[in-house]
């Protein structure tokens, strides 16, 4: 394998980067985060992000969602050119075609809970009102959550909340989620409810990019790829997740980042 | 081991230079409010020395009588004799001339000028021995060698004269020329809200004058009482006295001082007030700011309790910073207070005398500032009392300033809020509703903003709806006066109905004129407390809406309208019966209504009817036809009738409220130009703070797919909602309750106004300022807003 392009060997592509590079020139001297990134990401793929602390990690999740700008290079959605698009239009894409799932769940505390996972659906067709309701109980049922739909952020627990988390990100009906540590606050069978969701969200054919420091929880993933100090040193396939293989994958997974040192 | 105090101090530094914006602010809206309490505080102290100074060297009447034309001097004698409450007493005679009968020349430069501007009465008089002395610039009784005189002082700053002038009084036998040796200042007459003021000139000059002709000569009965307290039961004593001069104002040296205090000293009041609204203004800003500052460091106070630091340490690592800036505030404050009341009471100190510099001059600032240290540091540290209720465990772990009770009770006041509300439920813009919702929701956190509006606004308009009031012609109506264009005073003087007859006979044939009407002032008796009393009647026709009555109406026959405040003092409504006697007639009229007028110290009444013969003094209106100006025809009949004062209302009413006026234009510039620096400041601190604190939202908004443009457009709707809803309701206040508030005030102050309305300028007032109020709210969001697009928005959710 080598450090260029990390890319399956089949299926549409769904995001690349490209020779991607983030500096923070906030800091004395600056910080270079990402080093040169080429990412390519299959349409229905489920990649795991790992790398030890302050590797970039997080960093490359939001420059290649558009929620935060590069310092060079190009991230291309769907064949489109992301870096180049404006305030306005990068909205646009992250509100049709991308999801968003955070380490903490990130709610308006003035809305109840549907509110928040509607949100970007009415924002998106605020004229497919009743669509969009249907829309979100059925997301909310299939995850476990309609029970707390009117309840306030702080009346639920976290699990509940990622995986309103989940719905909210679902409810635009994206091409590709993004999950930054998503059972990164969360105890451990909360983050099992978690990552199940996220697993069913796969299964149905949606792309996930997750970052997670739990081999656990990467495990779920179908290729995993490690970051050391804002470059890609190393990608590993674990193939379509299965509960009966779970040990095999885990210990397969802890084994290759051993190797990597992590 | 460290010391405490550097560590405080290490952390005060450290924490100016990071929130360098926020405490910029801070400090510079801590520093109005010192800035502004010391001026004001030391402007009334200047203005009470200043006044206390001149009263004190020039020693004025504590009751005082003019009158024009033949008195009994025996008469005046006799009562002397009779009071002992009397300490000393003169005749001062004095020559009047129309402001036209004197010009100037400076020899050195040939300029020259006349006085006509002024229109007040310009009385000549030789120096008093006993009392009442007109005070030279040096604080000394001035004494004019024969050929010099000594103006007033504000004739020195109106027309510019300098000492070497010569002045040239027109006499009958030709023009009399004195050279101004000096200025004087004038205990009695100082105030510009004095109808006359005084000459000093030699004992020959007075004798050329007076043989030269040409003056009307009047006199002044002056009194010093042994108790200066008693100078209202003296004026009562005197005015039962039928023998005595009373034809013109009496005033006690009460009504001087009040009169002084209402000129000069609304200044100072209206800073005073202006810098409690400021104070207020400035506590809710580090309400908000310390509160803010504790949540956004509750971790670093957790781990400051869990290593061991005692509560009062924490409070007083906060406390220290603040207790610092508004000591710094106060300094700057104060400092800058000198030299602004050295700008503001420099008319007062020429007017009046130099205040002498005592303990007071210094006490008084320092007390000020004292008291806004005092209450500045007490809220704060009442304020940082929330540092005590801080759980070691909640603000490490949850981040929280909040413990498990409190954060369960705002959980289920969330809840409650959360099912009340639906984003489903109402349509239109998406953001609309987000901004709306939040501001419903966290409508406590942003209160600091309308109510800061609020209080702008009221600061903004209220000095503003005075002065349109007092501005307005209509304002004749608390004059007790019609509403006309031109009015025409016959009074002191020898033939005073011969002059009124071809007054209104001129004015009658003028085609340029209408609705000419006469009113005759008749002194009557009545009884008062102390004895018989002097009642200034007019007489003339009010069957037409010429005077607002605030209760009853117009006198018809056997009928009497009072001032408001005669009917107070004789304890009478309408309806009511008063008895009045002239010449020894006595008849009972029925009071038929009561209105407001500040003329003749407020004290006035009105009758029906028509005297064209025997009257004190004449009063004569008229109405100009379309197209005609009305200063035209008054100047014509001016130079027609010399010893009458011929004024376009407008001017009349100027003239009488100009002191008022002046003080109240200042106060409204100074209001509306710190308002809005206010305002803007307010807005864009807060922002400053709540922009930070709401980053994690904006993060979420962004998340979904909101863009930066739209976020902007919710917060500049929440701003501009509450911008608006504290002013629309600061200018309601204003309109509704700060007209009573001024009302009431003015009804304390004893001017004769007992029900105010305001005469507002509604373009300015209820358009131009609230949308001056939102722009600077919107230019505080716009500033502060900008930094949004360019954000890192992913650091929003870290």
């Amino acid at each position: 394998m080598t450090m260029g392009d990390f890319m399956p060997n089949q299926g549409t592509v769904t995001l690349e980067s490209r020779a991607l590079t983030k500096t923070y020139f906030s800091t004395d001297p600056p910080t270079q985060v990402l080093g040169g990134i080429d990412l390519t990401v299959r349409e229905g793929e489920f990649v795991v992000i790992m790398g030890a602390s302050g590797s970039g990690k997080s960093t490359l999740l939001y420059s290649i969602s558009g929620m935060d700008r590069p310092t060079s290079g190009n991230v291309l959605l769907e064949g489109r050119e992301l870096t180049s698009l404006d305030d306005a239009e990068m909205a646009g894409v992250r509100l049709t075609r991308m999801g968003f799932v955070f380490q903490q769940a990130h709610f308006l505390s003035n809305l109840d809970v549907r509110d928040n996972i509607l949100l970007p659906a009415l924002k998106a067709a605020p004229k497919e009102k009743d669509a969009a309701i249907a829309r979100v109980d059925a997301l909310m049922e299939r995850f476990g959550i309609a029970h707390v739909k009117d309840h306030g952020i702080t009346q639920v627990s976290g699990g509940q909340l990622q995986r309103a988390s989940i719905c909210r990100a679902l409810a635009g009906e994206p091409s590709i989620l993004f999950a930054d540590e998503p059972t990164g606050a969360l105890n451990s069978s909360m983050s099992e409810e978690v990552m199940n969701a996220l697993t069913d969200v796969h299964s149905d054919g949606t792309t996930v990019v997750m970052v997670t420091h739990d081999p656990g929880c990467a495990v779920r993933g179908d290729r995993v790829i490690y970051l050391r100090d804002g470059l890609l040193v190393d990608s590993r396939e674990l193939g379509t997740w299965s509960a009966e293989q779970a040990t095999q994958r885990e210990d397969d997974l802890l084994a290759w980042l051993r190797d990597l040192g992590f | 081991m460290i010391k405490p105090e550097s560590l405080y101090s290490r952390y005060a530094v450290n924490d100016l230079v990071r929130n360098k914006g926020v405490n910029a602010a801070l400090l510079v809206i801590l520093v109005l409010s010192a800035f502004l309490m010391a001026t004001g505080a030391m402007v009334i102290e200047r203005l009470a020395g200043s006044v206390g100074q001149l009263f004190a060297q020039a020693q004025p009447p504590h009751f005082l009588q003019m009158h024009k034309g033949d008195y009994d001097e025996r008469a005046l004698e006799q009562f002397a004799a009779d009071r002992p409450e009397i300490d000393a007493w003169l005749i001062e005679e004095m020559l009047g001339y129309d402001s036209a009968s004197l010009a100037w020349v400076r020899p050195a430069t040939g300029e020259s000028g006349d006085l006509t501007e002024s229109l007040i009465d310009n009385l000549f008089v030789t120096q008093n021995e006993e009392f009442d002395f007109l005070i030279d610039e040096s604080g000394q009784i001035a004494q004019p060698a024969q050929g010099a005189v000594y103006a007033p002082v504000a004739y020195q700053q109106k027309f510019g004269l300098e000492a070497g002038d010569e002045l040239t009084v027109r006499t009958d036998d030709g023009p009399y020329a004195l050279r101004i040796e000096g200025f004087v200042r004038d205990s009695q007459m100082a105030s510009s809200l004095s109808s006359s003021t005084r000459f000093l000139v030699s004992a020959e000059d007075f004798d050329g004058l007076e043989s030269a002709g040409g003056a009307s000569p009047e006199i002044i009965a002056e009194y010093r009482l042994t108790d200066a307290g008693g100078a209202s039961d003296f004026q009562a004593a005197y005015e039962s006295d039928p023998a005595l001069p009373t034809n013109g104002p009496a005033v006690t040296d009460q009504q001087i001082r009040i009169i002084h205090t209402i000129s000069d000293g609304l200044v100072a009041l209206a800073l005073v007030f202006v810098s409690l609204l400021l104070i207020v203004i400035a506590l809710l800003n580090l309400r908000f700011v310390i509160r803010g500052t504790l949540e956004d460091e509750v971790r670093e106070i957790g781990a400051m309790k869990a290593v061991g630091l005692p509560d009062k340490a924490i409070t007083g690592l906060y406390l220290s910073k603040y207790s610092v800036m508004t000591l710094v505030a106060c300094v700057l404050g104060g400092l800058l207070a000198v030299v602004a009341t050295n700008l503001l009471t420099r008319s007062v100190q020429v007017n009046y005398a130099e205040a002498p510099l005592g303990v007071a001059t210094f006490l008084v600032p320092v007390l000020a500032l004292a008291a806004v240290y005092v209450i500045v540091v007490a809220i704060c540290r009442r304020v940082l009392g929330a540092v005590r209720k801080i759980e070691v465990v909640n603000a490490l772990v949850h981040g929280s300033t909040l413990d498990e009770k409190q954060a369960a009770r705002r959980a289920k006041r969330q809840a409650r809020w959360v099912r009340r509300t639906s984003l489903t439920s109402s349509a239109g813009d998406i953001n609309l509703r987000l901004a709306l919702l939040d501001l419903r929701a966290e409508g406590g956190q942003w209160v600091l903003v309308p109510v800061v509006f609020f209080l702008t606004a009221v600061l903004i308009t209220l000095p503003t709806n005075v002065l349109s009031t007092f501005e307005s012609p209509r304002i004749v109506t608390y004059m007790g006066a019609p509403e006309t264009d031109l009015r025409a005073d016959v009074q002191y003087q020898e033939d005073v109905d011969g002059v009124q007859e071809a007054l209104v006979a001129a004015m009658r044939g003028d085609e340029r004129l209408t609705d000419v009407s006469t009113y005759a002032n008749l002194q009557y008796q009545v009884e008062g407390e102390e004895g018989p009393e002097i009642l200034r009647v007019e007489i003339g026709d009010y069957s037409g809406a010429t005077v607002r009555f605030t209760d009853g109406g117009a006198p018809e026959a056997g009928q009497i309208a009072l001032s408001a405040l005669n009917a107070d003092k004789y304890g009478v409504a309408t309806g009511d019966e008063l008895t009045i006697r002239r010449d020894g007639e006595q008849v009972t009229v029925q009071v038929s209504g009561v209105y407001q007028d500040v003329t003749a110290t407020g004290y006035t009444a009105k009758m029906q009817g028509e005297v064209s013969q025997g009257a004190e003094a004449y009063v004569v209106y008229a109405a100009v036809a379309e197209g005609v100006d009305p200063a035209v025809v008054a100047a014509g009949l001016g130079e027609q009738f010399p010893t009458t004062v011929v004024l376009p209302m407008r001017e009349y009413v100027r003239d009488t409220f100009s002191n008022m006026t002046n003080a109240f234009r200042n106060a409204a510039w100074l209001s509306l130009v710190f308002g809005v620096g206010v305002a803007v400041l307010i807005t864009s601190l807060f922002l400053k703070l709540r922009l930070t604190r709401d980053r994690s939202k904006m993060g979420v908004l962004t998340a979904v797919g909101f863009s930066a443009s739209e976020i902007v457009a919710q917060v500049r709707i929440k701003t501009l909602v509450v911008v608006v809803a504290g002013t629309v309701l600061g200018v309601v206040f204003s309109a509704t309750a700060g007209e009573s508030l001024v009302g009431g005030l003015l009804a304390l102050s004893g001017l004769g106004i007992t029900q105010l309305s305001f005469i507002p300028q509604p373009w300015l007032v209820y358009v131009l300022y609230p949308l001056v109020l939102a722009g600077a709210g919107y230019l505080g969001v716009v500033l502060l807003t900008r930094g949004i697009r360019s954000a890192d928005k992913s650091m929003w959710l870290k």
